[in-house]
């Protein structure tokens, strides 16, 4: 009776595509849209096979029960993209189902990819303005990205995903490493690269992190 | 001397346009002076003609996959981005703006961003994703698409 458990176990720890295809994802046909596992296809959704290096729990969680538009625009890699159609609103879930569908993202990821932790500590006021102008200037970030300015009011561009809620969304850790080496979670992407030192990455995803949904002014942002 | 002229010109215009951010307008003004981006330096004026780039299937492919979001599946400037952006992005179609400017200041453009070459930040620098072969063909292309040549 030891023994099979031992070999499930060990069967379970080599093979993490099987195991994400064999749970709540798979009943709720997630795969038919999103990349869960090693296989590289088109799809109409962005890929989940890292979800666990990149979403915080707490927020996955939240956007299956709620799910928020993130890419005004659509998917970079659907087709109707550059038309700017962002598709049908997401399935969403009860709680429960929530949380289950949440624990099986977290368990996605990259395999043998150990990120650096980051220490998130707040910004100055005169560092975040310096990154503020890196991030609509020197590097054109907000021309594809949504952030939001002093005052809480959205801007930016809407080719990229929006990053107004980074902050509650994206670990810290996961943002310096797409700054870094976007290679290691896609081929195909439509996002400059950029050669950055690791101190402007730190900063860059410092200054991301303080972007969050509860910041928006609701008035400047047009009442909703 | 004349080219001192230019320089300064174009210096100063930088400086102008570095007062503009590119997401939508706002009062929020950040005394900085505007740096160009890391470890992108300017080259050396090329002093020979290079060997005329050819626009080839991946050319075109290139410039849907990365230039459209901002100028348009047509090159028209109208791409997803378009309204969102400060200063819009140039209509590669219009031969009597494109044709007062030389390949060399589009390949900078292209290359090291709209600063690097006196217009708005919200070009993109794209010397770190494509390699200099691409971006001269580039450069064809969009000579293909305003059918213009420099004057
Ligand atoms: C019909 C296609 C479709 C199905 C089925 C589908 N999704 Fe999605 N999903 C999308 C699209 C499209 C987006 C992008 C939405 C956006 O960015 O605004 C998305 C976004 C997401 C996101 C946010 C990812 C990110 O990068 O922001 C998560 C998490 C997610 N889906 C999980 C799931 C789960 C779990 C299931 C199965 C229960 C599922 N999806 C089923 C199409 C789908
Ligand atoms: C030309 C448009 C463009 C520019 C400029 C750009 N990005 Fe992106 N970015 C994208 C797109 C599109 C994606 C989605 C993945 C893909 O298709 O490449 C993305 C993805 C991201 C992500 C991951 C977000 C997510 O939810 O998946 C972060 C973080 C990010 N960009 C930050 C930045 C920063 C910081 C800058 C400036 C240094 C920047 N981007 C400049 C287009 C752009
Ligand atoms: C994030 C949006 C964006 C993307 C993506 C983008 N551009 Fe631009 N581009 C602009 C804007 C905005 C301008 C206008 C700058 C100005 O007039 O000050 C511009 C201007 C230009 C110019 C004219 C420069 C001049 O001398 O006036 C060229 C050439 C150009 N882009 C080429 C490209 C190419 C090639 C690509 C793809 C590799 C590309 N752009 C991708 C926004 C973008």
């Amino acid at each position: 009776m030891k023994i099979p458990a031992f070999f499930i176990l060990i069967g379970l720890v080599l093979l993490p595509p099987v195991l994400a295809s064999a749970g709540p994802l798979q009943d709720k046909d997630c795969g038919s849209c999103h990349r869960l596992g090693d296989s590289e296809k088109k799809n109409s959704g962005p890929d989940l096979h890292y979800a666990g290096n990149k979403f915080q729990a707490k927020w996955l969680k939240q956007f299956l029960q709620n799910p928020e538009v993130i890419r005004p625009a659509g998917v970079s890699t659907a087709p109707g993209f550059l038309q700017g159609s962002s598709g049908n609103p997401h399935p969403s879930f009860a709680e429960k189902e929530a949380s289950a569908l949440s624990d099986s993202l977290m368990g996605l990821k990259v395999s043998g990819l150990t990120l650096e932790p980051v220490t998130t500590e707040p910004l100055s006021k005169g560092k975040r303005a310096k990154i503020k102008y890196q991030f609509e200037r020197t590097f054109s970030c907000i021309s594809c990205h949504q952030s939001l300015n002093l005052a809480g009011k959205v801007r930016g561009g809407i080719s990229g995903p929006s990053l107004i809620n980074a902050g509650n969304r994206l670990q810290a850790d996961w943002v310096v490493n797409w700054l870094n080496t976007p290679e290691v979670y896609t081929s195909k992407s439509r996002m400059p690269r950029y050669k950055m030192d690791s101190a402007t990455q730190i900063q860059f995803t410092q200054f991301l992190m303080t972007l969050k949904k509860e910041n928006m002014n609701r008035r400047a942002a047009g009442g909703k | 001397m004349k080219r001192n002229y230019k320089n300064l010109l174009a210096t100063i215009t930088t400086v102008l346009l570095g007062m503009v951010a590119c997401g939508q307008n706002d009062n929020e003004q950040v005394a900085l002076k505007p740096p160009t981006q890391q470890e992108v330096k300017r080259v050396q004026p090329q002093t020979q003609q290079p060997e005329p780039a050819q626009v080839t299937e991946n050319t075109r492919q290139t410039y849907q996959w990365y230039c459209a979001q901002c100028h348009g599946i047509e090159g028209k400037g109208n791409g997803i981005n378009a309204k969102f952006l400060t200063v819009p992005p140039r209509n590669h179609t219009k031969g009597d703006y494109l044709e007062t400017r030389t390949d060399e200041q589009l390949f900078e453009a292209i290359k090291f961003g709209g600063l690097s070459v006196g217009r708005a930040p919200c070009m993109p620098a794209w010397g770190h994703t494509l390699d200099e072969d691409t971006i001269h063909s580039m450069v064809r292309y969009i000579r293909e698409l305003c059918q213009c040549e420099a004057l």
